[in-house]
């Protein structure tokens, strides 16, 4: 049984103190904050990233220098067989593409997994592969069957106020629709690639329905109806509103007794810069074996 | 001579004058409302579903029994207005299935006629309240039945124990609705059935009447202060479009000052005014290219009557001209005036409102509105206006939102109406509360799950609205005299007082006596901005866990409408 190695990036939540405990590396995300760089976690905190923020720094996310990917990558393999590298949604990054690009030259070590998943719903394909790899699987089984299981998941987002989303021209053509005369609470989907917009309300609490409602339809239509046996996933995720994140996630509790909420995280700060502070998130995904 | 039976010739007559008879009274009824808002309308609505009826009637040759009923019950259906004018219509819908059974009616047929006509009625209301027209026609009714069951056969007893009854039961009314005895009134509805009864009546024992409804909208009243060398202009390019007159009924004192000012607006929107005013009527002719925004802004003054809008381009050709003639003969008034560009791409879902006011529609079309039907409290849509917005829209499934209590019923109706497409009314009491439904829809999700959203996140919202008072009254032990201010809530007067910013304000106070998120203030077009933001942050302070965001709503005789949610 070959020895896998398990690497994402900072997106997934995992912070460095859990990926030491779980043992497994997290590549930390780059941001320029008006023309110098941060590493998340390690030269930027949450709270000062969202100081910045509402001072209307100058904020853009690159993804990983190549140079510090293969860096992990080559020193893991001192150690390890193969990795199993989880970057951010193909849809929402390059990092992945350019992964993908790194690892043709690694003879097969390295598989890059394209599954489309950000925040919460990484976490949750991170402990997946840290799972196959115990049982067993191979670095190119563990690559196909999270790929296999890549729309078996949902993200429902709120956002408090379309501003940051407009201000970084991530606004696609049906969420700019939503930027009406009312002040909107909009609810962005991210299933598979695209961040997109799903519904709009006027308050918070009619948000909060809107995605509980949403999940409840996904795991209903898409993930098997919704009954004890049928295992899922449920995640909650925010930015700077940890307060208003714990009492979603009683409410989703209430809502769906019989399914465990994973965590709630802080949405990781590449997603946060473009929605800005005071969004409430709610994740779903099948339980995969 | 005692007549026991009457023929189609006869009820016809007796159902024109009933319905003529209504429309008299209806400025009166009218002003049997219970809130002295300055746009009460029972009377209005009553009167326009029946002579809708009455036009069919009216132009029937020869009536036999079958056509009379059928006139009257689908004259009346699409013409329906408001609760009562719905109630109304659904009385004689039921009351016709029974007659046209026969070519002749006496007695125990009008008796069963008549329970029929409640029956159906009843089934029509979702929550048939007492003290109402209903039960103004249950008294009737069961009169009429126990008549016939003592072997009464003269028509003229029957009748007139009928009307009898009836008159005694509108009298009891005060006594089943506490709001009619605080504000002294007899319910609006009630009256004026027992109206079209009188009338009815009238013509049975002999009454010279003038019957002649008028069955094609009034020839165009030759235009006054036009320069004499309007021949010559007709060929000239012609700037303002629509030839536009209407009457306003004042409701509010209209002195050189509003004569001035009127005037002044009128001609920032077109040429050729007139304004006639009289003690208590104003005459109005404008050449206008929006008609709507004449109408809007005398709508703050009365309400309007004898409205006729012409299309003076469309005019200069006569084949076009008399092309548009036929078509207003069968289509008649309300004068739609937003503009409402007929979908013409197939979609699965569309959406109409019922909204009033610049700012109002235009936040009802960003939110993705197809077809706005201009009216509300002011003026009641119609069954048929709902129709013809169905109609317009190319769509499987249309939502609609009536968004006034007194609408619901007329959407309703249009859903029974309609065959070739899913109608799907939420029951939207206020403006807000269609807003927010509307906020509410999810395109990923399935109608009936939409359906059960949007009406529950509706019903959360609360509502406010300030208008002012047209007449002196008490309603929930608060004084109102007339022309003070009112904060109406959703169950009834929140405040009053002679100050708008003082009684919007405690209005507000009072409906977050409950915990809200959201404020959002619309302000109508009485209101100045600068005004409407004072308010805005004497409630910010107030309230400073709330959001408060301002709107501008345009909306006529409510100067605020508020929702908390």
């Amino acid at each position: 049984m070959s020895k896998i190695a398990i690497v994402t990036d900072s997106n997934s939540g995992i912070t460095q103190q859990q990926a030491k405990e779980l043992g497994i590396s997290v590549l930390p995300m780059p941001f320029m904050i008006d023309g110098e760089t941060y590493y998340e976690e390690i030269t930027l905190s949450q709270d000062e990233f969202y100081e910045k923020l509402k001072n209307n720094a100058d904020i853009s996310t690159s993804q990983p220098a190549p140079e510090s990917v293969l860096a992990i990558w080559d020193e893991l393999l001192k150690e390890y067989d193969e990795i199993v590298h989880i970057p951010m949604s193909s849809g929402l990054s390059g990092s992945c593409q350019t992964a993908v690009m790194l690892a043709q030259d690694y003879d097969g070590r390295v598989h890059v997994v394209n599954n489309q998943r950000i925040s919460v719903t990484q976490r949750r394909s991170v402990t997946d592969a840290l799972e196959l790899a115990k049982a067993g699987k191979s670095g190119r089984e563990i690559k196909e069957i999270l790929e296999a299981d890549k729309f078996n998941s949902s993200i429902y987002i709120m956002i408090d106020t379309l501003y940051y989303l407009k201000k970084g021209g991530r606004i696609t053509p049906a969420a700019a629709a939503l930027g009406t005369l009312l002040k909107l609470k909009p609810v962005l989907q991210i299933q598979g690639e695209k961040l997109d917009a799903f519904a709009k309300a006027r308050t918070v609490n009619q948000a909060k329905t809107i995605m509980i409602n949403a999940v409840k339809n996904d795991i209903e239509k898409r993930f098997g109806g919704i009954s004890p046996d049928n295992q899922i996933y449920l995640a909650i995720a925010h930015t700077c509103n940890e307060d208003a994140a714990n009492i979603l996630k009683a409410e989703l509790h209430e809502q769906l007794p019989d399914y465990p909420i994973l965590y709630v995280d802080a949405l990781s700060l590449s997603v946060s810069c473009h929605i800005g502070p005071g969004a409430l998130a709610i994740a779903c995904c099948k339980k995969l074996i | 001579m005692s007549l026991n039976v009457i023929d189609a010739g006869m009820l016809s007559k007796m159902f024109l004058a009933g319905a003529k008879n209504l429309d008299n009274k209806k400025e009166w009824i009218n002003e049997l409302n219970v809130f002295p808002v300055p746009d009460g309308d029972t009377g209005t609505n009553m009167s326009m579903t029946v002579m809708s009826a009455a036009k069919e009637v009216a132009a029937l040759e020869n009536p036999d029994m079958v056509s009379l009923a059928k006139a009257m019950s689908s004259g009346s259906l699409r013409g329906a207005r408001g609760n009562s004018g719905v109630i109304l219509s659904q009385l004689f819908r039921g009351f016709t299935k029974v007659i046209r059974e026969y070519d002749e009616l006496n007695v125990p047929i009008l008796a069963a006629a008549c329970d029929k006509a409640v029956e159906t009625a009843y089934k029509a209301v979702m929550k048939p309240k007492e003290g109402t027209i209903l039960t103004v026609a249950k008294g009737a009714a069961k009169r009429a039945n126990d008549l016939a069951a003592a072997g009464e056969k003269d028509l003229e007893i029957f009748i007139k124990e009928i009307i009898k009854e009836a008159e005694a039961v509108l009298a009891k009314t005060p006594d089943m609705l506490p709001v009619l005895k605080q504000a002294g009134v007899v319910d609006s509805g009630g009256q004026g059935l027992v109206e079209v009864l009188k009338g009815g009546f009238d013509i049975f024992l002999g009454k010279e009447l003038d019957l002649s409804i008028d069955a094609s909208p009034k020839a165009p009243v030759k235009k006054e202060g036009l320069a004499p060398n309007i021949e010559a202009q007709a060929n000239a390019e012609i700037k303002f479009c629509y030839c536009t007159q209407f009457l306003i009924m004042l409701n509010k004192p209209f002195n050189i000052k509003h004569e001035m000012d009127f005037k002044e607006y009128l001609s920032s929107i077109g040429d050729s005014i007139v304004v006639v005013a009289d003690d208590d009527i104003v005459k109005v002719h404008v050449h206008t290219n929006d008609p709507g925004l004449a109408m809007q802004k005398a709508l703050l003054y009365g309400e309007l009557t004898t409205i006729i809008i012409e299309n003076m381009r469309l005019e200069r050709d006569e084949k076009v001209s008399d092309m548009m003639e036929k078509q207003m003969q069968s289509t008649q008034m309300p004068v739609k005036t937003a503009e409402n560009t007929p979908v013409q791409e197939h979609k699965e879902t569309g959406f109409i409102a019922v909204s009033i006011g610049e700012g109002m529609n235009e936040i009802f079309r960003s939110l993705g509105v197809d077809y706005i039907i201009e009216g509300g409290q002011t003026m009641n849509p119609s069954t048929e206006d709902m129709l013809n917005a169905i109609e317009q829209i190319n769509a499987d499934n249309i939502f609609i939102f009536p968004n006034n209590k007194n609408i619901i019923l007329a959407a309703n109706q249009a859903k029974q109406l309609t065959k070739d497409k899913n109608i799907i009314v939420i029951p939207t009491k206020t403006v807000p509360q269609g807003i927010t439904a509307i906020i509410n829809y999810v395109p990923d999700v399935s109608i009936d799950e939409n359906e059960a959203v949007m009406t529950q996140e509706a019903s959360n919202v609360a509502t406010g609205q300030v208008t002012y008072a047209v007449r002196e009254t008490v309603i929930d032990d608060k004084e109102i005299h007339q022309g003070d201010f009112m904060g109406i809530g959703d169950k009834g007067i929140l405040s009053v007082g002679t100050d708008l910013q003082t009684v919007a304000f405690q209005m507000v106070a009072e409906m977050m006596k409950d915990d809200y998120e959201l404020i959002s203030i619309y302000y109508g077009d009485s209101v100045d901005e600068e005004q409407a933001n004072s308010l805005v942050e004497k409630i910010r302070a107030e309230f400073n866990g709330c959001d408060v965001e301002l709107q501008f709503g345009g909306q006529p005789i409510y100067s605020y409408i508020v929702s908390a949610e």
